[in-house]
């Protein structure tokens, strides 16, 4: 008897498990999809199925891959196939941010998180989904929204600059034209030889690649474009912004001078942006060094490799530094101690190197310079060719 | 063009402008001295040189402007046209108050370079004319003892000779001595002649 009443005591607690597990399961917020370890669904909750837009019926037993984009799709069985092999995670017990697959085939992104359960032979895996959607739609206007700021503060710093930029395309312009002229009048002289034109008609070309080249550059930095960030390196970046920059230095009578580490690391960055951020450090420069005298007139540009996963860049200046009751405002969006800056270039560098992971700093002397610098992470093990 | 010993001085700091500007002044026949910086023109310069200059109006270190006013106060005469840049305009005002002959803004009609350069070596050869001339009339008048001398300036200011036999306590007969050997030194046949000629030495004196 007692026996007896053992049996149904365990029965009954057997069977509230499973109603307490699956009103665990169905009040779930998150969508909770259980595997084996082939990659067969076994469970798929109400939040799943209003995720995804399948019924339960539909997808149990069937391959978790028709779940998800490709490439993933494709890779799926051979990650799981792996694991079983190395037990080396990729996801598992970590959780992280991937693209997921509607049954009306639009994709949308998920935070997934897998965890593992059973043992070696009747193991299965429990993935737990929450919706990125509504956050990222939020979050997507914020971005764009500082994308736009930053690409108009892009084109302030540029408009700063069309004095210079105006002048070095003007230069090969006057070159050619005149180039021409001679040539024109030579062929009339008669007495010209051919090998002398097609000297000139050369020169003529290499001005017109001289223009060619700063509208390049300033088109890179003026066109608005999605933020895309790849392995870049620095001292290249330095050298291409120096480039642009030194007309206008020049210009001022301002010497720009480079002292870059070999050997630098990479690092992952949009490179636009990084260069704006230098192009408006450097032009800051220029203006604090205008009427600083004509033996104040060397800007320093320095790359350095501050630990194994950090690189510094600074940008040195001899002008008069910066004034006390500036010091505490100078991130902060439009102030400006310049007669016709809008004061977001600072605030905005800071925002783009921020974003980057890394800070940006300044130090100065009233009356004998300042110093800015930023910091970004880099890539450890890979170098550059830079000696 | 008959400016025979006319130099075209080209001082810009970019190679291919400076290049390409002598490419161009050589095709028309002229002879030109090109130079990279306001410096290097500066040592190169002497008075004797003769010709005009084509000058880019901003350099690194010394600026066109800058040396426009050196050669201004090294008592230079030679004509400068400045080529300019983007926004330069108040720069060539400036220069043009300081007796620039024209500015041209980058990049110009050739023609228009070169009609510019016929303009200042005509000035120049003008320049140089009327400074041999006064150079000749000056040591006309140093040939001229004290008194020939003030003789001439009362001659000159109109007074007649009785007038300056009483102001010098001169017979009149000797004023007409003095000034006739006046009109010997000087090399004028009449009155008008002289006073001509000494307008012409004081001239922008």
């Amino acid at each position: 008897m007692k026996g007896h009443d053992k049996t149904l005591k365990a029965e009954q607690y057997a069977n509230d498990d499973t109603r307490l597990l699956r009103a665990l399961l169905d009040a779930a917020v998150d969508a909770i999809i259980v595997i084996d370890r082939y990659g067969l669904i076994l469970t798929f909750n109400r939040a799943a199925e209003h995720m995804f837009g399948y019924q339960a019926d539909e997808v149990l037993g069937q391959n978790v891959k028709q779940l998800m984009p490709e490439p993933y799709q494709s890779e799926h069985d051979v990650y799981l196939h792996q694991y079983q092999i190395t037990r080396q995670a990729k996801i598992i017990g970590i959780g992280r941010e991937v693209m997921a697959r509607h049954k009306d085939g639009t994709l949308f992104s998920v935070k997934l998180s897998v965890g593992e359960a059973g043992d070696h032979v009747n193991g299965y895996f429990v993935g737990i989904l929450h919706d990125l959607t509504g956050l990222r739609q939020v979050e997507g206007e914020l971005y764009k929204q500082q994308q736009r700021m930053v690409h108009f503060s892009r084109l302030g710093v540029l408009g700063e600059m069309t004095a210079g930029i105006a002048h070095e395309i003007n230069q090969p312009l006057t070159a050619i034209s005149t180039y021409a002229e001679a040539c024109a009048r030579l062929i009339k002289n008669k007495g010209y030889k051919a090998a002398e034109i097609a000297e000139i008609l050369e020169l003529i070309r290499a001005q017109a690649l001289r223009a060619g080249e700063v509208i390049r550059r300033l088109r890179d930095l003026a066109v608005q474009h999605d933020s895309e960030r790849c392995e870049t390196d620095l001292n290249k970046l330095i050298i291409e912004v120096v480039k642009l920059a030194g007309v206008d230095a020049h210009l001022n009578d301002i010497k720009i001078i480079t002292d870059l580490e070999s050997r630098l690391p990479l690092v992952i960055v949009d490179s636009v942006q990084i260069q704006q951020v230098l192009l408006n450090l450097i032009r800051n420069a220029i203006d604090a060094m205008t009427d600083a005298g004509p033996e104040k007139n060397t800007i320093v540009i320095r790359s350095n490799k501050i630990s194994p996963e950090m690189i510094e860049i600074s940008v040195i200046d001899q002008g008069h530094g910066i004034a006390d009751e500036m010091v505490d405002k100078l991130f902060e969006p439009f102030h400006s101690s310049k007669a016709h800056g809008m004061g977001i270039g600072l605030s905005i560098s800071r925002t783009i190197i921020t974003s980057h992971g890394g800070s940006l700093k300044f130090e100065s002397i009233p009356g004998q310079g300042a110093t800015f610098k930023f910091c970004l992470p880099s890539i450890p093990e890979l170098l550059t060719g830079v000696d | 063009m008959t400016y025979s010993n006319a130099t075209i001085f080209i001082i810009d700091d970019d190679q291919a402008v400076r290049h390409a500007l002598s490419l161009l002044i050589k095709s028309v026949g002229l002879t030109f001295s090109a130079f990279a910086s306001a410096q290097e023109f500066l040592q190169h310069y002497t008075p004797e040189l003769s010709g005009c200059l084509v000058l880019d109006i901003r350099m690194p270190g010394m600026s066109g402007l800058d040396l426009q006013q050196q050669l201004n106060k090294m008592g230079s005469t030679l004509p400068i046209i400045f080529i300019t840049g983007h926004g330069d305009v108040p720069m060539a005002v400036e220069a043009i108050r300081h007796g620039a002959l024209d500015f041209l803004q980058k990049p110009f009609r050739d023609q228009d370079l070169l009609d510019r350069i016929n303009d200042a070596l005509e000035q120049d050869a003008g320049n140089r004319q009327h400074m041999v001339e006064q150079q000749s009339i000056l040591s006309r008048i140093a040939s001229l003892t004290p008194r020939e001398r003030e003789v001439m300036d009362m001659v000159v200011n109109g007074s007649a000779n009785k007038v300056i036999a009483i102001d010098l306590n001169l017979s009149q007969r000797t004023v007409e001595i003095h000034r006739a050997r006046v009109m010997e030194k000087m090399q004028a046949r009449s009155l008008a002649q002289l006073v001509k000629l000494v307008m012409r030495a004081t001239d922008d004196q």
